[in-house]
């Protein structure tokens, strides 16, 4: 007699803002992270129950993180939907973009002053 | 009360303090080198306490026992101290690297290199160039005030800061961790 194992569903350790910055800084253009699966306005509301204090605390951090590095030209932010309270929430690496340098001598001149 | 001590009790000193050295040696995988000075640690000390031995409390053999593992414990903290701070067993200069003609790993090392390239860090000064490019290019993606906190705290802490009026040390920490989160993000490797 077979017995069919059920299916688990995959338990993932939810992302630190520490863990995003870090693939943001080493991916290659084209890579994607999924840096949240939920939905995100419910799950970092104050109010909600989706999450424990500690994550909806973190996931803002996330969330936040991710919108910066959006606008610094470091990724490109989407979303997948999959009904209609549940999203995934994709970074895709851009080419990092070509920032003004700021000379570390001036930086550290300017200080002394 | 002081209690004398015979010949015999003096070999049975010797004797355990050898052993406790020799484990303690193997169990710290220590250079084998060190055996003398770790059994003359061992010694020194229990000679030192055994004016406080009585022999109607206890054997001399416990006695010794519980001087040589209190004082193994101390020595084994002072090597994982020294380990954390500087690697995981301590190299010399006059070391002579294997098959090399009797050269020392002094000799491999140049003197422009630095005391970094002791322990292994990367001397290369092209990297070393490209790291500085890192470092301008993540600092240039800061705003101005983080970049001036950066600046300053080249040269103080954020303890000094707080204490200046730069702002309470609570932010100063909060700004810093959000700088090293930035600098992460942009790809600037920390040192």
């Amino acid at each position: 007699m077979n017995v069919i194992a059920p299916r688990l569903p995959a338990v993932r350790k939810p992302l630190t803002e520490i863990d995003l910055c870090g693939w943001v800084g080493q991916a290659a253009p084209g890579d994607i992270l999924e840096y949240h699966r939920g939905f995100l306005a419910l799950d970092t509301m104050p109010q909600g129950t989706r999450l424990a204090e500690r994550e909806r605390t973190e996931l803002a951090r996330v969330a936040r993180r991710a919108w910066w590095a959006a606008e610094r030209g470091l990724i490109h932010l989407v979303q997948r939907r999959h009904r209609s309270d549940d999203y995934s929430y994709l970074a895709i690496a851009r080419p990092k973009p070509k920032l003004a340098s700021v000379s570390l001598c001036s930086l550290l001149l300017a200080e002394a002053a | 009360m002081h209690s004398s001590i015979s010949q015999v009790d003096l070999q049975i000193l010797l004797h355990e303090a050898d052993i406790a050295a020799r484990r303690l040696v193997r169990q710290l995988r220590l250079p084998r080198a060190d055996l003398d000075d770790v059994r003359q640690d061992l010694l020194v000390d229990l000679i030192a306490r055994l004016p406080a031995y009585d022999a109607e409390r206890g054997t001399l053999g416990a006695f010794a026992g519980a001087i040589l593992t209190n004082r193994a414990t101390r020595i084994a903290n002072k090597a994982k101290r020294e380990r954390r701070m500087y690697g995981a067993t301590p190299i010399s200069l006059d070391e002579v690297i294997p098959e090399s003609d009797g050269l020392t790993r002094g000799d491999l090392i140049a003197e422009a290199d630095g005391l970094s390239a002791l322990f292994g860090q990367p001397a290369d000064a092209f990297a070393a160039a490209e790291h500085r490019l890192d470092v301008e290019r993540g600092l240039g993606s800061l705003e101005p005030a983080d970049g001036a906190l950066c600046a300053a705290l080249s040269r103080t802490t954020v303890d000094r800061l707080a204490a200046g009026g730069h702002g309470a040390r609570s932010s100063l920490y909060r700004r810093v961790k959000d700088i090293r989160l930035a600098l992460t993000a942009i790809g600037v490797r920390a040192a």
